[in-house]
């Protein structure tokens, strides 16, 4: 009986576990899990992002997100080491290093056919200069950001001097340092650009440091308003209105502007971005923002930005990797971190008007700062211009930071600059295009 | 009784001259200690700017004139930080992955050192060598192949790969307790091998109990090296929870700004173990550094 007992035991614990496995095999083929790795911060902290996943699976009962959140400082070691190692890239990952865009998926078709999502619900300057590359859509655009002149008013308000306006000269920004300089309180007026043929360069007509088609330096380099713009710098250097690299080698905060500077009120100015605003804000400062001065009848432009999320070309579930990705960039995924995130600006003009203090002028001016013509739309399509001939007009920039040359010496400087960069251009662009 | 004029002046010299060596052996101590003091204010600098600083708002951060000692302290930072990520969690970590590399360091390397400071066997110089030559390569070039490697073997996002490689010994480590084996008398071990010991009883009766100064330096080191190991965590692993505290505070660096506040009360609080660490093994600690010839 025992015997019996057991023979009949042991087959229905064998069919029970052959049901298990069953079961087990019919979800494993039925869920598919996608592997996501993203960073946190205050515009996206860790909750809002398992927020956003929750909801997404709650409408994809079939898809599971795997997420990896890490610190900003460690996503470019991580995600270079996987993608040299050529395995164990994440089915969705950031592409924010241009090195790593080849191994992004061309997207361009799944965008265009799908009825839920579409190219034109984003900012289109921010679309076409960052996850357009080689005529293929390889990421959707994420959280936008770009530099402006942030002013702390409450600091104007003791010097007595207006509020600058969206109409202001880079020769008002000179006065306006000066009028805010204030050595008792050891307060600078502004701060210095960070670098040449940026937004201000270009507001002040020196539009490029070499010709469009990427064959010529004489005449850009040292052109008449390519002079203009460095000679604006050796005459703000020289107001002594503004901090010194040394200044802010030591007091800056690390690759992101004087912020703390500004936000201790020793700044009246400072050319800063989006992340700003919210520590600003945080902090209780009462400030302004307007776009970087213009020489009246140029055009107004912008150093602007947007991260981009993209999916492994060698994702083994690139559908459901695209249903994801969609999501977390379209408007279901942005609206939550946007409400759920401080600070958190998604690149959907019809999402941004809905910011919780949209009404305010600072919001507005962040606002008219994004319609401006970006930098980036050269920029992306001349790689040598940071890859190479940079360098040589790096040298002028450097000499009049350092005080080490007069003013009328600024002509003869650029001058000397244009032998090295016209071979630094020759040498690249065979390389890199341009 | 008269005190001869001559013996008197003789013992009041040498009162007197004894008194001068008193004082300047006081005066001596002063300027030393005073030194050590100063030198003691200006390296601890960094540290009470960063308390002072952990104590304050963002807008006082940078202010002029600079508050070394905050009028309103904001203990509430600490709080902030600590609810803001799991420091908590980071820190545990932090300290399991520390306990694991210390075992393994203490099981591996005297028994290597210990083949290659008493042992004869072929190849033995070319082994040692070959040895000392990984510690000429730089980190970074293995970190790709052990990525593939270890995701291949599916230790990602696990701590094994953090912890394996303590228990096949570190070259740096091997080396110096050779070294220290290497000036441990050999008729100790004779000693040890007539009274019957054998292989395995010599180095652990005999040699490990005088090697201490040595493996307080490999413990030491092995703390430091893993509490503030940085890359190696943030390859390998995955998890949220499961990163350790060096890589826990980098939470704090965002895209566009830091939260310095913030940051200062959580590197605090992460540096003390380290601070623990060293108050109660400093002793050994120097003179283990002394005996091996460490400098700096």
């Amino acid at each position: 009986m025992n015997n019996a007992f057991f023979k009949k035991a042991l087959t229905l614990a064998s069919l029970f576990v052959l049901l298990l496995c069953s079961m087990g095999g019919v979800a494993a083929q039925d869920t598919v899990t996608l592997t996501w790795w993203t960073t946190s911060g205050r515009d996206s902290p860790e909750p809002a992002i398992r927020n956003v996943i929750a909801a997404f699976e709650a409408e994809h009962p079939n898809i599971k997100v795997d997420v990896s959140i890490m610190a900003e400082g460690a996503y470019n070691d991580l995600m270079s080491t996987a993608i040299a190692a050529g395995e164990g890239v994440p089915d969705l990952a950031w592409y924010w290093s241009n090195n790593w865009l080849p191994q992004a998926l061309d997207i361009t078709d799944r965008l265009d056919n799908d009825p839920d999502i579409s190219r034109d619900i984003f900012h289109t300057e921010y679309f076409n200069n960052w996850v357009v590359w080689n005529d293929m859509v390889i990421a959707l655009p994420y959280d936008i950001g770009a530099n402006f002149v942030m002013y702390n008013k409450d600091v104007f308000d003791d010097e007595g001097v207006p509020y600058p306006t969206a109409d202001w000269t880079p020769e008002d920004y000179i006065e306006i340092a000066k009028a805010l300089r204030n050595e008792d309180k050891r307060r600078w007026g502004g701060d210095r650009p960070r670098g040449p043929f940026r937004a201000l360069w270009r507001n002040m007509g020196a539009t490029n440091p070499y010709s469009d088609d990427s064959t010529t330096v004489e005449g850009y380099i040292n052109g008449p308003e390519s002079v203009a713009a460095y000679t604006w710098l050796w005459d703000l250097v020289d107001s002594g209105a503004t901090p010194t690299p040394a200044d802010l080698e030591v007091l800056g905060t690390e690759g992101t502007g004087p912020v703390d500077l500004f936000i201790a009120g020793r700044l009246g100015m400072a050319t800063l971005n989006p992340g700003s605003m919210v520590s600003t804000l945080e902090a209780g400062v009462n400030f302004g923002v307007v776009p970087e001065p213009r020489v009246p009848g140029n055009e107004n432009w912008v150093h602007g930005w947007a991260l981009r999320a993209g999916i492994w070309k060698n994702s083994e579930h690139p559908d459901e990797a695209w249903e994801f990705l969609k999501f977390w960039n379209g408007p279901p995924g942005q609206r939550i971190l946007m409400e759920q995130g401080l600070g958190h600006f998604p690149p959907i003009p019809s999402l941004l008007a809905e910011y919780e203090d949209a009404d305010t002028d600072w919001f507005q001016g962040f606002l008219n700062v994004l319609d401006a013509t970006q930098t980036a739309s050269w920029r992306k399509d001349h790689p040598c211009w940071r890859g190479a001939v940079i360098r040589g007009v790096r040298d002028a920039w450097d000499l009049i930071m350092l005080g080490e040359i007069e003013r009328d010496e600024v002509q003869a400087t650029l001058d000397a600059m244009v032998e090295p960069g016209q071979a630094a251009l020759d040498e690249c662009v065979p390389r890199l295009g341009g | 009784m008269r005190i001869d004029p001559a013996r008197l002046s003789a013992s009041e010299q040498l009162r007197r001259s004894a008194r001068q060596r008193r004082a300047r052996k006081l005066v001596g101590h002063a300027i030393i200690y005073a030194v050590m003091i100063t030198l003691a204010c200006v390296f601890m600098l960094p540290i009470f700017w960063m308390a002072s600083t952990s104590l304050k708002l963002p807008r006082e951060l940078m202010a002029w004139p600079p508050e070394w000692i905050p009028s309103n302290p904001q203990w509430g930072n600490y709080a902030e930080a600590f609810g803001k990520y799991p420091l908590a969690r980071y820190m545990l970590n932090s300290a399991i992955l520390v306990i694991a590399n210390i075992i393994g360091a203490l099981l591996s390397v005297p028994v290597i050192a210990y083949g290659f400071a008493r042992f004869n066997f072929p190849f033995k110089n070319v082994l040692f060598i070959l040895m000392l030559s990984m510690m000429m390569v730089p980190g970074h070039i293995k970190l790709i192949p052990l990525y593939v490697l270890y995701l291949r073997l599916g230790l990602i996002d696990t701590y094994w790969p953090l912890i394996l490689p303590a228990y096949f010994g570190s070259p740096f480590f091997i080396f110096l307790m050779t070294q220290f084996m290497r000036t441990i008398p050999r008729e100790l071990d004779d000693a040890a091998r007539i009274d019957g010991a054998g292989a395995w009883g010599i180095l652990y009766r005999i040699i490990i109990p005088l090697c201490r100064p040595a493996l307080t330096v490999v413990v030491v080191f092995t703390f430091l090296w893993t509490w503030n190991d940085f890359l190696e965590p943030i390859i390998f692993l995955r998890d949220y929870e499961s990163f350790p505290i060096s890589v826990g505070l980098a939470f704090f660096q965002g895209r566009y700004s830091i939260e310095w506040h913030l940051f200062m009360g959580a590197t605090l609080v992460s540096i003390i173990p380290i601070l623990v660490v060293y108050f109660f093994a400093q002793r050994h600690l120097i003179g283990g550094l002394a005996a091996i010839g460490i400098k700096g």
